[in-house]
């Protein structure tokens, strides 16, 4: 109860540094416009940092969070994570990036409950677990993607192709190879 | 002793401070980042300078031993001969109005994806040749110097750029960053630099009509295929007239949606339409693809591809072109075409349709009429039966394509349409339609498999506010004007909204129009059942 208490006092500092250690994993050059401009559809990729940050933070405090719930709050996040150009370990282990920022401004304050600061931070664990697989859900999905788009460029193709073969006479091709 | 990196070692994409200038940190050509190169045979086919093999990952890209000197008397002639380029070169005061507006640099973040710095690659290089104080202060007033990683650096990033002009809305001087990219890769070519899924779709579109390069009675066959799936669904097979003379219209649409689905389901849309009108129209297999993949390599190529459209239309000897749901052919048509081509055939008149007498003036320079202005306008006279209760279980919004909404201005025609062939119509946010329109993230010969990953953060913008609207209004489907777009937004939908389904407008229109003789209608184009059909009614119509 007491490290719901405490955590809440840090909600809003905890959030804005995550958010913040998050856009530094873009370029320099981009970060003005990433901090600054606040609509979600002109700036799509902040919207979905700072959507990330408070299902983090909330789920991180020992809410009662539905696992549905965080992924849904978590989702575009991981999208897009999963198709810029991150190796897997940037792209979700920026939720660890939580960990550092921890050990700073919560552990001092609860050096006599250690157990129960560990819990924090397995609850840190267990939503970079989540993440890593919705993150790998999203990249078997755009290899899948691939697939079907190949096969959709040339469906009628196929289907014609399939057609001619029906319509010839079996003697037709009976005869092919035999010498 | 060796050391395992700390977490935030691993996790930090970047140092604090890039130790380079903007202009010197290079691109990396990441798998899923960069198309796949042309094929030299491609190449030398169609006459096309300093055919070589080359591979965009490889460090050396094989450049024709002068390819500085060919590249800098190219940019040169270019500068003479379109002057609007040489004007885009000068008046840019980077006031960065355009920066945020790309859907590149939203879903890459980027910086040389805003619009002002990827035309400063370019624009840095003329300083230096064209203007007095680059030639004698160099680096210092943004000027520097060809050489190999430059090219690459050009060649990347005019890859990484739809020409969707939606940057050039909020250009306060009207800069054409479009046109910025044209003549790039206009320029990559002249050193014999192409991507595969643009030049391949040009050689087949010069040798036999079609992207694919079918030959014309297959071509033939499989529009007849689909005219056997129109009767499936309604009872009527529709007329199906190709490379016939003497009637008054030629239609013309992407040959996109003669093989790919879902665009052919619109394709079916117009069959049924024109049978229904009783129209007097012929296809063309000579001009069966409205959509011109030169515009994404050069003037020339560009000029060669469209020449097809006037030329068929003079020997067929047709009255006007409607053309089809396509995107960029409207803005080659609207923009292009008088000084590529013009002016039209003498045959040729301002095009009146033959069902209410409208004539359609804005089309008195091209003679060519968009299908949706000609439907509008249909429906605008009540000269159809929509029933449009057959696309209840659609709630849909619209996705304004590029061209058509920048190029052309064609906003409410659809929405008019869509608003007479279903009930339920909602639209996306106000930034992200109409003019402001995103991208779908792979127009201008983008959409090809191998970059999927750099399609889907560029589709982003577009995918998040589909995203949006279906969340809050249960939106389920997105109507579309464009070809490209029904073959780039399913993946899109599929990744960033699953669940949303893509069409053409005109496969909508025919879902709901009511045709003259027709049979009960319990499926829709993809014979997928209608909701809203009685199973009684059903099996009895089966059993008649």
């Amino acid at each position: 109860m007491q490290t719901a208490k405490l955590l809440a006092n840090l909600k809003d500092s905890l959030t804005e540094q995550w958010t913040q250690a998050v856009f530094a994993s873009y370029p320099e050059k981009s970060l003005p416009f990433l901090k600054t401009q606040k609509d979600p559809f002109a700036n799509p990729v902040a919207s979905m940092i700072r959507e990330a940050a408070a299902v983090l933070f909330d789920a991180l405090a020992g809410q009662d969070m539905d696992v549905e719930k965080v992924k849904t709050a978590l989702d575009r996040f991981v999208k897009i994570r999963a198709v810029q150009e991150f190796t897997p370990s940037q792209a979700v282990g920026v939720i660890y990036l939580l960990k550092p920022l921890l050990r700073k401004q919560l552990l001092p304050e609860m050096q006599k409950q250690l157990d129960a600061y560990l819990e924090v931070e397995s609850r840190v664990d267990s939503l970079a677990l989540l993440a890593f697989d919705m993150y790998m859900t999203d990249k078997e999905r755009v290899a899948e993607i691939r697939v079907t788009e190949i096969r959709n460029q040339y469906a009628q193709l196929k289907r014609w192709a399939q057609h001619l073969n029906a319509q010839a006479p079996l003697g037709e091709f009976a005869g092919c190879g035999q010498s | 002793m060796a050391k395992l990196p700390t977490p935030q070692m691993l996790m930090a994409s970047r140092p604090e401070l890039p130790k380079e200038s903007w202009l010197d940190t290079k691109p990396q050509f990441a798998p899923g980042s960069y198309c796949y190169s042309e094929k030299k045979e491609t190449m030398e086919l169609l006459h096309m300078p300093n055919p070589h093999d080359w591979d965009p990952s490889a460090e050396d890209w094989n450049l024709p031993e002068n390819w500085e000197q060919i590249l800098c008397d190219a940019f040169e002639e270019r500068l003479e001969k379109h002057r609007s380029l040489k004007l885009f070169m000068d008046i840019c005061v980077r006031c960065g109005a355009c920066a945020d507006k790309c859907h590149f640099f939203l879903g890459t973040n980027d910086p040389k994806n805003m619009p002002v710095l990827r035309a400063e690659l370019l624009r840095s290089l003329y300083r230096r040749d064209h203007t007095m104080l680059g030639k004698l202060l160099g680096k210092k007033v943004g000027a520097r110097s060809w050489d190999k990683q430059v090219v690459k650096e050009l060649f990347y990033y005019a890859y990484q750029c739809t020409e969707c002009r939606r940057c050039s809305l909020f250009c306060p001087y009207g800069i054409d960053t479009a046109e910025i990219t044209a003549i790039v890769r206009e320029l990559m070519h002249e050193v014999g630099l192409g991507t595969h899924w643009i030049m391949d779709p040009v050689k087949n579109c010069s040798f036999t009509g079609n992207h694919l390069g079918i030959k014309p009675h297959s071509f033939k066959e499989i529009v007849e295929m689909l005219a056997d799936d129109c009767e499936t669904v309604t009872g009527i097979r529709p007329k199906t007239p190709f490379n016939e003379k003497g009637h008054e219209i030629l239609f013309i649409t992407p040959s996109g949606d003669v093989f790919a689905d879902p665009g052919i389901y619109t394709f079916m849309g117009y069959l049924l339409l024109f049978h229904e009108l009783d129209l007097d129209y012929t296809f063309s297999t000579y001009a069966s693809e409205g959509g011109n993949f030169g515009s994404f390599t050069t003037f020339n190529m560009a000029k060669k591809l469209n020449a097809k459209m006037y030329a068929e239309a003079e020997r067929l000897g047709v009255k006007w072109i409607l053309g089809g749901e396509c995107g960029h052919m409207w803005r080659v048509v609207n923009q292009y075409m008088a000084t590529y081509n013009g002016p039209s055939p003498a045959n040729m008149v301002t095009p009146k349709s033959p069902i209410t007498g409208t004539v359609f003036k804005n089309a008195a320079a091209t003679k060519m009429v968009h299908i949706t202005e000609f439907t509008a306008d249909l429906i605008r006279h009540g000269k159809l039966n929509l029933d449009p209760s057959r696309n209840d279980h659609i709630i849909t919004t619209f996705h304004d394509s590029c061209n058509p909404a920048r190029a052309m201005g064609l906003l409410e025609e659809p929405r008019y349409i869509l608003k007479h062939v279903c009930n339920h119509f909602v639209e996306m946010p106000e930034n992200t339609i109409r003019e402001q329109t995103f991208c779908c993230g792979a127009g201008s010969g983008l959409n090809t498999e191998e970059i999927m990953e750099l399609r889907m953060r560029s589709g982003m913008p577009r995918g998040n506010a589909l995203r949006y609207v279906q969340q809050k209004y249960g939106v389920n489907h997105m109507a579309c004007v464009c070809a490209i777009d029904r073959a780039t937004l399913p993946p899109l939908a599929n990744y960033w909204a699953p669940g949303v389904n893509v069409s053409g407008l005109h496969e909508l229109v025919a879902n709901a129009l009511v045709m003259k003789g027709e049979a009960k209608r319990t499926m829709d184009l993809r014979q997928e059942d209608l909701p809203n059909v009685d199973a009684d009614e059903a099996e009895a119509e089966e059993g008649r």
